[in-house]
């Protein structure tokens, strides 16, 4: 094979300029000509009849073309559910539900009209708490849940209330593994709800044309394939009477796939009379009325031998999914499946379940459930290994993941870097060596830790690609892959360039628009560079290929004969001859000529989790490995966590641009601190989101940020192309279990509910402090 | 978010023309110093000005000067940066340069006035314990005339002081003292951008360098409807030698002086706890630096 030229090299990002520049045009910058702008009408009840609405006073307020409610876009969609309306129909289901929007000629009139809507609520019993919410007897939130069509892989609980899936895994058996072990330790840890913090809020710009029907939508949506089936589906409109443009997102975390502010912009753009129309959510707004990531209760229970050999685990899941099913299902799923952790167990038992509550609706967050699940996994694993007087690293060298190991989901792993990245992540922070740390002083303690993750991708899903090439030798990528900020267009361009023997700079990407962008599965679940980058490699090779034919003509020779060199076509042996790429199509083409390569990729082996035992012999196209290790000093007089260090070691099968894979480990790593330190939707007994602004939600600054050491492993994966998996989503996965095991190691005691606010640890130290040392503190409730 | 409604706005160059301005406009007029609250208050709180008076080119409120006898004045327009840059406060009062570098961040410090944070009266308001500490008082000017008001007496409530509508907060005065040396300490879950949990000041003259306080002020931010003296923990450090022992006592006191409230950030009883710590601390700080000349302290390098 020949060297690599631009693939693993750190080329600098294609956006990068436009978007530092400020050039760069976002969906919430749109401006449309003759558009006019909606307001929406929220709940102000977390469950709750709509008695009355009256929407009069705000149709007759000069400058507002038309108010909808429920009655008026009496439509519903869903991913795996179909069970949300596209605004509230006779019932709210949670505080931040839309219930109605108004269109007018500016948005200032907008939000009066929306003042002027009247409405009046019936309270019904409403639920803050997952296990509440499914226990016996509990009210329905979806009454007509058993007839809402679904997805084949949905696997309700038909006897429990409002659960929306249950996903159950069974190996081996569980009683019997725990009786076969030397200790058996049960905790329940606790997540909350937390936001996206996207630093785009979420808008969405749509137009009805009167004369055909056809919706097109503008919006930043991180699966415009899936938006455009869901709401072909949902309206009852065939494909092609619906278009969406995808303008650059900035930042989506998971929280702009699906339809979110889509539904309220479509259902005013039909009552316009073709004028565009465009819903923009302020802050509080994308907090309360987009989705949060999961709160999840954990709790696991796992066998061990002395010598430290796991035997079984068991782990109950409740996810609150909120007022309604968006990805629940398939985070339930696919987060429950690896929550026993990486490691060889012979007795294994899973039950996740998704719960219906009267909250914000849940769906993806970037880690797709494993952050949650690693929280408590990995917290557990050392405080196994600490009660058998194991080191946690021993403990893990001895039951983790390597090469050939059959998973408790019944598949065969190959291509393991995990061993790699636990041994580099540990030594990094210098694991068993003493610290020098500069915060050592009375009252503070330093202490370490570590975690380790596997994360499986969405599987099987498809990519399909263009390139094409045209007479001046400028490439061109269409691909479906969103421009999320995680440099797709640069990895694309990289591969692009890579096969057809161009420069860099000679590769574009099209802009995103259904009407005319193959079709892809999604930007989700760590797949693009992996799918994507299989589908543009081999749209690259077959444009490649058909030059090829074209040069073996012009130059006389035959197709392996020739050799493909910055944008030219060379001889490899016999008398010197050489055509460039461009001339070649201009003397085949002509000057409008272009040269087109089709690439589409399927993970073909996949297959779905079988919904009995939750096995599957290739239930993901690849998996990412990570460990992470922090070092943290804690002050014992004021509960405050300073993270010294973290160090980061990545699984990436062969990384396309390096910077850009420790751009993706140190993005992640200022998230996972985030939620391990600060991150938490604080809801009140009215269901009411208390603090949906960045004063009182609190992200990182940059002076928050410790000092990062980011490890690129490279263990890779024969069908990744060049050997490459994904990385997306895994930096902030094993992020707050690592730094919840420093802490646990500074202070002798473990806490077992995100986030470790200063307060939550001052008051867990005063309480060890009163405790008399023998007795620990332990999660199981 | 909301656009304001459509507002006049006045440029005076003078102190006078500002409040004649007021005076002829009446009632529902907002005074606008670097706008970092009133604009908020303003988009997002629902305040409707009828019209505003726009201080910024009132040059002679932008400075900082000593005067013979040793006294300070710092020009209610004076910016935070400012502050927290000027060699003369640095020199004299590093822990008040401290303060007002705790502000948000540089973009908000270049824009947010010292005038602004104490005429605005939040309990949190991060310069006004470090100034209270200092017996500043607040120099304020009418239609019928000027007047002084020592800091201590100025806060009434939250967002609530002394000052009438039509009156202009136009010098904070810091009289003379010798030999003080202070502490500030921002209790907050993160290092920067975030407002103060709990805040506390302490300003403490010693006899000799034995550690004895001759002099001990102690003032709380955010945990009292106003920013607060804590003159029972004062009291106790009073003629006393600074030991770790009587810190903590004046802690414990500072901590009973308080009345903090739960919030969404926290609660009552963690703020309590924190004062108690932090009062420590902040005494602790200043005699750890007893021996040296007054400077500026990184804040890495200080206990907080
Ligand atoms: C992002 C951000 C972060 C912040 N962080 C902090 C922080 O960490 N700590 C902190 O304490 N504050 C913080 N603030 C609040 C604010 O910046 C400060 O209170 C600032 O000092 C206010 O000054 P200003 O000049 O901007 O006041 P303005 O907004 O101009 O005025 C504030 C109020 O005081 C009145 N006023 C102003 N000057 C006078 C005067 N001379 N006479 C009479 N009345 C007057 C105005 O009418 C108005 O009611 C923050 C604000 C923002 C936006």
């Amino acid at each position: 094979m020949e060297a690599l030229e631009v693939v693993g090299k750190s080329v600098a990002r294609v956006d990068g300029k436009d978007k530092v520049t400020g050039r760069a045009t976002y969906g919430y910058d749109l401006v449309l000509p003759n558009m006019v702008y909606g307001k929406v009408l929220f709940s102000t009840r977390p469950h709750a009849k709509i008695h009355l609405l009256n929407v009069e006073k705000a149709r007759n307020h000069p400058g507002v073309l038309c108010v909808v409610t429920g009655e008026d876009a009496p439509w519903t969609w869903g991913e795996a559910v179909k069970d949300t309306p596209f605004l509230a129909n006779g019932k709210v289901r949670y505080v931040g539900e839309p219930i109605a929007a108004v269109a007018a000629l500016d948005e200032d009139t907008a939000q009066a009209a929306v003042g002027l809507i009247e409405v009046e609520y019936e309270d019904l019993p409403a639920y803050l708490d997952a296990e509440e919410a499914c226990a016996p007897g509990a009210f329905p939130i979806h009454e007509d849940y058993p007839n809402y069509r679904k997805e084949q892989f949905v696997n309700p609980h038909t006897s429990w209330p409002n659960i929306c899936e249950h996903f159950k895994l069974r190996t081996g058996n569980v009683t019997q593994g725990f009786k076969e072990s030397d200790l058996v330790l049960e905790e329940r840890y606790r997540v909350p709800k937390i936001g996206h913090a996207a630093m785009e809020p979420h808008s969405a710009h749509a137009q009805v044309d009167p004369a055909s029907g056809r919706v097109t939508v503008w919006v930043a949506n991180d699966a415009p394939f899936r938006a455009l089936h869901i709401l072909s589906e949902a309206l009852g409109l065939p494909q092609e009477q619906i278009r969406l443009i995808n303008p650059f997102q900035g930042g989506g975390f998971g929280s702009k796939g699906g339809l979110k502010v889509e539904p309220i912009a479509i259902a005013l753009a039909y009552r316009t009379n073709g004028r565009p129309v465009r819903v923009k959510f302020n802050r509080p707004e994308t907090f309360s009325s987009t989705i949060t990531r999961h709160g999840a209760t954990v709790t696991i229970k796992s066998g061990v031998r002395n010598d430290g050999t796991l035997m079984a685990r068991q782990v109950t899941i409740y996810w609150g999914a909120g007022a309604y099913a968006e990805k629940s299902p398939t985070v339930c799923i696919r987060g429950s499946l690896p929550s026993p952790g990486p490691y060889r167990i012979p007795h294994v038992q899973v039950d996740g379940y998704a719960v219906y509550t009267n909250e914000a609706v849940a769906g993806a967050f970037r880690g797709y459930g494993i952050p949650q699940t690693a929280w408590a996994c990995e917290q557990h694993t050392d405080e196994l290994a600490k009660r058998l007087g194991i080191d946690p690293l021993e403990f893990r060298l001895k039951n983790i993941f390597v090469d050939g190991d059959l998973t408790y989901w019944g598949e065969k792993l190959q291509n393991v870097g995990l061993k790699e990245t636990l041994l580099k992540a540990t030594e990094g922070i210098g694991w068993g060596k003493a610290s020098n740390g500069s915060f050592k002083r009375k009252g503070v303690k330093i202490g370490r830790g570590f975690a380790c993750i596997l994360k499986p991708t969405r599987t099987p899903t498809t990519s399909t690609a263009l390139v094409t090439i045209d007479a001046s030798g400028v490439a061109t990528i269409m691909a479906g892959t969103v421009e999320i900020g995680q440099g797709c267009s640069t990895i694309l361009s990289q591969i692009a360039a890579e096969e057809l023997r161009i420069p860099f700079e000679m590769v574009r990407m099209h802009p995103l628009d259904t009407d005319v962008i193959p079709v892809d599965a999604s930007t989700t679940s760590s797949r693009s560079t992996y799918h994507m980058g299989n589908a543009v490699r081999l749209a690259a090779i077959d444009a490649r290929e058909k030059i090829a034919k074209m040069a073996a003509a012009a130059l006389g020779s035959s197709d392996d004969n020739l050799k493909f060199s910055n944008g030219n076509v060379l001889l490899k042996a016999g008398p010197p001859g050489v055509v460039s790429i461009a001339k070649l199509i201009l003397d085949n083409l002509g000057t409008e000529g272009k040269v087109c390569g089709k690439g589409s990729y399927t993970f073909e082996l996949g297959k779905d989790l079988n919904s009995n035992d939750g096995h599957s012999e290739h239930a993901s196209a690849f998996y990412m490995y990570a460990t992470q290790a922090a070092e943290v000093a804690v002050d014992e007089e004021t509960g405050r966590v300073r993270l010294m260090r973290v160090v980061a070691a990545h699984d990436v099968g062969k990384a396309i641009n390096p910077a850009s894979c420790v751009g993706q480990i140190e993005g992640g790593l200022v998230m996972g601190i985030g939620a391990a330190l600060h991150e938490e939707l604080i809801v009140d007994r009215k269901g009411k989101i208390r603090n949906p602004s960045f004063l009182d939600y609190h992200l990182l600054t940059s002076l928050d940020v410790p000092e990062m050491t980011c490890i690129i492993v490279e263990c890779p994966e024969p069908l990744g192309p060049y050997g490459a998996k994904g990385l997306g989503e895994p930096g902030l996965a094993p992020t707050p279990a690592a730094i919840g095991n420093a802490v646990a190691n500074a202070l002798g005691t473990r806490i077992y509910d995100l986030p470790l606010t200063i307060e939550r640890v001052y008051w867990a130290i005063q309480s060890m402090k009163k405790k008399s040392p023998q007795v620990q503190l332990t999660g199981a409730s | 978010m909301k656009r304001p409604e459509p507002f006049e706005i006045y440029r005076p160059t003078s102190i006078r023309e500002a409040l004649q301005i007021r005076q002829t406009k009446g009632a529902g007029g907002y005074f606008q110093a670097g706008g970092t609250d009133l604009v908020i208050a303003v988009k997002e709180k629902g305040l409707v000005p009828k019209y505003v008076v726009d201080l910024k080119k009132i040059s002679p409120l932008r400075v900082i000067r000593e005067e013979s006898d040793g006294s300070l004045r710092i020009g209610a327009l004076v910016t935070m940066r400012e502050l927290e840059t000027s060699t003369l406060i640095r020199n004299r009062y590093p822990f008040l340069a401290q303060s007002a570098a705790e502000v948000g961040s540089v973009q908000i410090r270049n824009r947010a006035t010292v005038g602004g944070n104490v005429a605005n009266a939040t309990p949190s308001a991060d310069v006004a314990p470090a100034l209270l500490v200092l017996d500043a008082e607040a120099r304020i000017s009418g239609l019928h005339g000027e007047r002084s008001v020592p800091l201590a007496e100025f806060f009434v409530g939250p967002s609530k002081t002394v000052m009438m509508q039509s009156e202009l907060l136009t010098e904070i005065v810091i009289p003379a003292t010798h030999g003080v040396r202070g502490e500030y300490i921002k209790f907050s879950p993160r290092e920067m951008m975030d407002l103060a949990y709990v805040g506390v000041a302490v300003a403490l003259v010693f006899e000799s360098n034995d550690k004895t306080c001759s002099r001990a002020r102690i003032a709380l931010g955010a945990v009292s409807p106003t920013p607060i003296r804590a003159r029972k923990a004062e009291a106790i450090l009073h003629n006393r030698v600074l030991t770790e022992e009587l810190a903590e006592l004046a802690g414990n006191e500072a901590a009973t002086e308080c009345s903090p409230i739960s919030d969404v950030r926290s609660s009552a009883e963690y703020r309590r706890e924190m004062v108690r710590v932090n009062t420590k601390r902040a005494l602790l700080n200043v005699a750890a630096h007893i021996t040296e000349p007054l400077r500026w302290i990184e804040r890495r390098d200080r206990k907080y």
